[in-house]
């Protein structure tokens, strides 16, 4: 998926003379093109990611779309009071890139690692937050993001060589990635960002309906008729649970008066620093969420639902 | 318009009407803000969102009364919000928020406004305009790390329409700079960030217009206004006393303060 940012920022460039990009010394080769192509429309403002949330907003002022790019753990967490009060108080339409948000720098430690960013900036009124899980939800999400005329959040996680949807998609709402084997709707998978590519993985082998949900607020309302008939509902999530996805679900049916019983489970990161280095896949061991765990979770999970396998 | 005395009795009712605290804070900004509205600045009297106006950034966000001060001589706001002010429903806060006509920038948060600063001069810059940028911050402000970036970036790209004015009252909120955490020597640290900095008598309106007003010529460097202000100047009472940070005004302190001011 971070392999599609590039473009989206180049294409921004070209059509958009307000356009400028602004990185806290952080992203590499992600910003290659751009400063080929259009050297003047990134700005470096070296690690001082406080001030270039200001900086944005005063950018904004005077007429400019700036998009503002950090490491999660740094941008919004870091600058979360910046967010609140430059950006989301005066409702000012700067997107905000969120890159490696999860466990993606796993052998960096905690500092790095950011499994809180969706629940800290929920609350914050006027932003809209998004967790694309591939190529092409990015740039849905990235195309409404830029059309907001209030703050945007896109949560860039651990990025799969794979997409997941065959083609493009048209907008943001909840998304069936695998539709459900006749008979056996009683479980539903719900997931967000790279946690959607383990959920499908899931869902195919058992004949589940796997529900990928791009945008997380405004809350993505239209998930609850996706839900149909089920029973349970797991959610999956490269993020804490609470505050997060999972949160959301049981928000959302609260609010909807869904009086049936309707169990959901959370399959997202535990309220703990990682404790070792290792790849990826072992970070998420450490919470449970490895591929192989996670389908042994899922599993129990889907055997408690009684629900037949294909 | 834009008098001192005049400018301080609308404080003062503010201050009272409001039983607001931050008497002090909006005191020592006073002659800056005179200075500013009264022929430094371009702006319109007649429209706070004039498409060409300078912009003015109050990022010691503490003394808004000051601009309100102000304000009530351009009929911004009116007799009728200065009586209200503070009450359940009104539109004017106690910190500077931006939803006011006339505040650029919210500000209660200290070391927000500088960085925005820096940000619409940079964005003022790369459109080539014209337009200034005046940001006015506290020395105790000054503690905040994001002030120190935003200085960088504004002396990295030569943010020559940018004016930073420090109110440097010598105080912060719970005693005097020096003590609390020191951010001297102001001038030394604005010129060895790339600014051109000046100090002057923050009440001395004439040499502080005379500081503020820029000069000919092009110059590739932000600028520093070091201004050095008294913490509740004014009134003799509340004048370098840091209670009147946090103090309200009482029946017999606000008669007092307008027998002084009359």
């Amino acid at each position: 998926m971070r392999h599609a940012v590039s473009p989206l920022l180049l294409e921004a460039a070209e059509s958009d003379e307000r356009f400028l990009v602004l990185s806290g010394d952080h992203g590499y080769e992600l910003f290659d093109a751009l400063r080929t192509h259009h050297p003047d429309r990134f700005v470096n403002v070296g690690v001082a990611e406080q001030s270039m949330i200001g900086i944005a907003a005063g950018l904004c002022q005077t007429g400019f779309r700036p998009c503002v790019y950090g490491l999660a753990s740094f941008v919004p967490i870091r600058v979360l009071e910046q967010v609140k009060m430059d950006l989301c108080f005066g409702s000012l339409p700067v997107v905000i890139l969120g890159d490696g948000a999860g466990l993606v720098y796993s052998v960096l430690g905690a500092s790095h690692q950011c499994g809180e960013d969706v629940a800290c900036l929920r609350p914050l009124p006027h932003i809209a937050i998004y967790s694309p899980c591939d190529a092409h939800e990015l740039r849905a999400c990235w195309i409404e993001a830029r059309g907001n005329s209030t703050p945007s959040y896109l949560r860039i996680g651990k990025s799969h060589p794979d997409d997941i949807h065959p083609g493009a998609v048209q907008g943001t709402s909840p998304k069936i990635v695998h539709e459900a084997t006749p008979g056996s709707s009683t479980a539903v998978i719900v997931a967000t960002g790279a946690m959607v590519r383990s959920g499908l993985s899931f869902a195919r082998a058992h004949g589940l309906r796997c529900i990928s949900v791009p945008r997380l607020k405004p809350a993505p309302l239209d998930l609850i008729p996706l839900l149909g008939d089920a029973e349970r509902v797991a959610v999956i999530e490269e993020h804490a649970s609470s505050g997060g996805l999972w949160s959301l679900v049981l928000e959302m049916l609260q609010a909807a008066g869904t009086n049936r019983s309707l169990r959901v489970e959370a399959f997202g990161l535990r309220t703990m620093f990682t404790a070792t280095a290792g790849d990826h896949q072992h970070a998420l061991g450490e919470h449970d969420l490895g591929d192989e765990q996670l389908a042994r979770r899922l599993a129990a999970w889907l055997g408690a639902t009684g629900a037949p396998s294909p | 318009m834009f008098e001192p005395r005049t400018l301080r009795r609308h404080i003062v009712d503010l201050a009272s009407h409001g039983r607001s605290a931050h008497l002090g804070c909006a005191l020592s900004l006073v002659e800056i803000c005179a200075a500013l509205y009264g022929g430094v600045m371009r702006y319109d009297r007649q429209d706070p969102a004039a498409p060409d106006r300078d912009l003015l950034v109050l990022s010691k966000g503490h003394g808004v009364m000051a601009l309100y001060a102000c304000f009530c001589d351009l009929g911004w706001i009116t007799d009728g919000d200065v009586r209200a002010y503070l009450g359940n429903g009104t539109r004017l806060r106690g910190l500077c928020e931006s939803d006011v006509p006339g505040c650029e920038v919210s500000s209660g948060s200290l070391g927000h406004g500088l960085p925005v600063a820096v940000g619409m001069a940079y964005g003022l810059a790369r459109l080539q305009s014209d337009r200034r940028v005046w940001c006015i911050v506290g020395d105790g402000e000054m503690n905040e790390g994001s002030m120190w970036e935003a200085m960088l970036f504004a002396a990295h790209h030569s943010l020559d329409k940018l004016t930073v004015i420090v109110d440097a009252n010598g105080f912060q909120a719970m005693g005097r700079t020096d003590e609390v955490l020191s951010t001297e020597p102001l001038v030394a640290k604005f010129e060895a960030f790339g600014f051109a900095a000046v100090e002057c008598d923050g009440h001395d309106l004439p040499a502080l217009t005379a500081a503020l007003t820029p000069h000919d010529g092009p110059r590739h460097a932000p600028r520093a206004v070091i201004a050095r202000t008294v913490k509740g100047h004014g009134l003799s009472f509340a004048a370098d006393d840091n209670r009147w940070h946090y103090t309200r005004l009482d029946d017999a302190t606000r008669a007092a303060a307008l027998e002084e001011l009359r």
